[in-house]
């Protein structure tokens, strides 16, 4: 791992040299959110660097909400997107061990995954619900993104992490590799920074592993009592960054389309025969925490929440999991 | 018939009585025959003996108006029934019918009480198959109530 | 596998023969474009196409490769248009899907059956390979349990198994009709009457959830550890991959670490009999 520099404008000529042969997809905010917008270098200016975090998750670029599934893997775009924060970045990682299982490769999948450089950016601020630190993310990638990004004014400081990322740092031109620590400390001041406010925010919010203790004891009471201003929309699993589940609907001559589905929709385990495991409210949404912080840790190396705190946000009902796994504690 | 304390030994409800108990078993039966749809007994009878299928099938059921019979089951050998006799009032909760050739070994229930009450050990041995036959049978009927209810 | 570089797609089968078992359920006998291989106990997608698909688990041998059979109950949307199907008609083929019973571990064993309803379908593909490999068995005993006698589906293959060496067959009805002397109750009332070495066995239990339930406990009462009983445990499988959620009965993903689990596996799970 190490570290290049290149001046911003020179970063932002490079991104749109690079719009030959890639797509390029980076973090805007305008006056009602921020979120991905195709790179263009006239609009460059509105680039929203390293402010948490883009609404849509990133594996909203991996898992459509829809696609043909039988059409045949074309040859698409290579893709690079750029300002994913590293709950997204880490987020991914889960759903690697599902779509790209041995035995059942999704080919959609990994030929996006195969397709995309990611850039991630070093979150130098915390949104209201930002939780990453308490499940052990940092605000910041040191793996598994191919680099990482930290803007200083009119510097653009890249950390370069995987070779694939390296392919890409040879791209950037004219740009420096930097030997001095001291050129890089800002870097460090800002992350111990972010940290010690996200401690400071999230104080006495139980881990990953002991909130997965807490909702397998919990009674009934906590899930009858958050679940009461639930309404089934399905927000929280839309915008969730490891959410992943789906529906095969069959379309004429046999092809098959891959939509979207979440558990919280009333209906996901309903059977043909007209039995519903899910149909009560309380247990639907007990439902979804036993899955995140229970069974897919027995299941999976990677985690199940990677505490972005999305699901908080997106709530039109104003649940918040943080108050309640702070109930159980 | 009188009864052959082998003939007792044979029958798997009784494998974990001992010598003196098997002969006692035998000393108050007697081996009854049966022929194809001959009536052990009926619905809401008063019953005197319990008794063990050695050969043969029982269809076993319920009475409804009109002298309509309502099979509910099928008893096979080596099992008991009339387990009502050692229990007040000591009435048939069902009707019992040979459906086909049948052989079974009679106890009579009044001096098997007594036994219970004498020896405790022969007295828990039996009442633990009892209750196990029993729990049996309303486990299945649970079971085939809520099969026929769709659940 | 139906397509090694998309789990998604779909091998076509024709259907050439459709067998009415009893006024709901219905045998599909399909003969896939290419050869399909499926191990005893593992299920596939079946489609209508454009219409929608079914988890099933075939009920022909698993020996045969170049035709399969499937047996379908009529309960949905998509199963009540299955049962329109006429032969000619092309369908699709997802799969073979899951973990199914590990035969081999059976060899030198007794292999008790307890089925109910529909339950019998891929009990007969398990047959189907017991008979096979029955030379390695101590024995096969089948206890079998359907509604009415008219609800019971492969009416011939009760007759057909008593005649095979090492092979016995009981069958039994929860409600009697007219012509039926058979015997009368549930499927685990005909525990009561067979011989089976308990510590030399294993007991595979397939069938509608309550079955699978009241057959469970009583499998258990009988002497069987947890380790030797086996289920099928048919739970909305939908893509069959591991990966859309729908089948997920706590940690496990029933199409993929199931259909087949021991009793062992999955007793922890209070859901399990839903």
């Amino acid at each position: 791992m190490y570290y290049i520099s290149i001046r911003k404008e020179d970063w932002h000529r490079s991104l749109e040299k690079l719009l030959l042969t890639c797509d390029i997809f980076v973090p805007v905010k305008d006056d009602y959110s921020l979120d991905y917008e195709p790179f263009r270098l006239d609009e460059a200016e509105h680039i929203s660097y390293n402010n948490p975090k883009p609404a849509t998750p990133l594996k909203n670029f991996f898992l459509p909400v829809r696609e043909n599934v039988t059409a045949g893997v074309d040859g698409r775009k290579p893709r690079i997107i750029i300002g994913a924060p590293n709950c997204d970045i880490e987020a991914l990682m889960l759903l690697d061990e599902i779509y790209l299982d041995e035995t059942f490769t999704d080919p959609y999948y990994r030929q996006r995954r195969n397709n995309t450089t990611l850039i991630s950016f070093d979150c130098f601020g915390t949104n209201d619900h930002c939780h990453c630190l308490s499940y052990g993310v940092r605000p910041y990638s040191v793996e598994h993104a191919d680099l990482a990004l930290a803007a200083d004014g009119d510097d653009i400081c890249l950390r370069v992490i995987t070779a694939r990322g390296e392919e890409f740092a040879a791209l950037l031109s004219p740009s420096r590799k930097l030997t001095d620590t001291n050129s890089v400390s800002f870097i460090e001041q800002k992350h111990q920074s972010v940290e010690a406010s996200l401690a400071a925010k999230n104080k006495g919010l139980p881990d990953y592993h002991d909130t997965g203790q807490l909702v397998q004891k919990a009674g009934n009471g906590v899930w009858v009592k958050y679940a009461y201003k639930c309404v089934s929309c399905g927000a929280c699993t839309t915008i969730c960054p490891t959410c992943s589940c789906f529906l095969l609907i069959d379309k004429p001559d046999f092809e098959k389309v891959k939509q979207m589905d979440a558990c919280q929709y009333p209906g996901f385990e309903r059977v043909a025969g007209g039995d519903d495991a899910l149909f009560e409210l309380p247990h639907r949404f007990r439902n979804r925490y036993m899955c995140k912080y229970v069974w897919k840790p027995q299941k999976f190396k990677h985690m199940a929440c990677t505490g972005c705190g999305r699901c908080i946000e997106a709530c039109i009902g104003k649940i918040n999991k943080n108050e309640l796994f702070m109930e159980l504690t | 018939m009188k009864v052959d304390v082998e003939d007792i030994k044979k029958i798997k409800f009784f494998e974990k009585f001992t010598e003196q108990q098997l002969e006692t078993v035998a000393s108050i039966s007697s081996v009854k025959e049966f022929m194809v749809k001959e009536i052990i007994f009926e619905q809401y009878d008063e019953l005197t003996d319990v008794f063990i299928l050695l050969q043969g099938s029982m269809s076993l059921g319920i009475s409804l108006p009109k002298d309509k019979r309502i099979h509910l089951g099928t008893i096979e050998e080596g099992q008991l029934f009339s387990w009502s006799a050692i229990f007040p009032p000591y009435i048939s909760t069902a009707w019992v019918m040979a459906i086909t050739p049948a052989k079974v070994i009679a106890i009579d229930a009044r001096k098997l009480n007594a036994e219970i009450d004498k020896d405790c050990d022969f007295g828990f041995k039996t009442m633990s198959k009892i209750a196990q036959t029993i729990s049996h049978r309303l486990s299945d009927t649970r079971f085939q109530l809520m099969n026929q209810l769709n659940l | 596998m139906t397509n090694n570089t998309n789990i998604y797609k779909p091998l076509r089968a024709k259907l050439v023969d459709v067998i009415e078992e009893s006024p709901l359920i219905k045998t599909f006998v399909l003969i896939p474009e290419r050869e399909f291989v499926f191990s005893t106990g593992q299920f596939i997608e079946l489609s209508v196409d454009g219409v929608g698909e079914a988890p099933f688990t075939p009920s022909s041998s698993p020996l045969v490769s170049d035709k399969l059979e499937v047996t379908v109950m009529k309960t949905g949307y998509v199963t009540k248009i299955m049962h329109e199907l006429k032969p000619g008609a092309v369908m699709g083929i997802r799969g073979p899907y899951g973990r199914g019973y590990p035969v081999k571990s059976f060899e030198g064993k007794e292999v008790l059956i307890l089925g109910g309803g529909c339950g019998l379908a891929p009990i007969r593909s398990l047959l189907f390979t017991l008979e096979h490999m029955k030379d390695k068995l101590e024995k096969v005993i089948l206890c079998y349990g359907s509604k009415s006698p008219t609800d019971c589906i492969y009416k011939p293959l009760f007759s057909r198994l008593n005649s095979i060496d090492k092979f016995e067959a009981y069958r039994t009805v929860d409600r009697t009709e007219e012509g039926w002397d058979g015997p009368v109750g549930v499927a685990t009332a005909l525990l009561d009457k067979i011989k089976v070495k308990i510590e030399n066995s294993v007991a595979v239990v397939c069938g509608p959830p309550i079955m699978m339930k009241f057959g469970t406990i009583r499998i258990l009462e009988m002497g069987y550890r947890d380790d030797q009983i086996y289920l099928s445990m048919e739970k909305n499988m939908s893509c069959g991959l591991g990966k859309c959620g729908h089948c997920m009965m706590g940690e496990f993903f029933v199409c993929k670490d199931g259909p087949v689990f021991t009793y062992k596996e999955i007793k922890h799970n209070p859901e399990i009999w839903k």
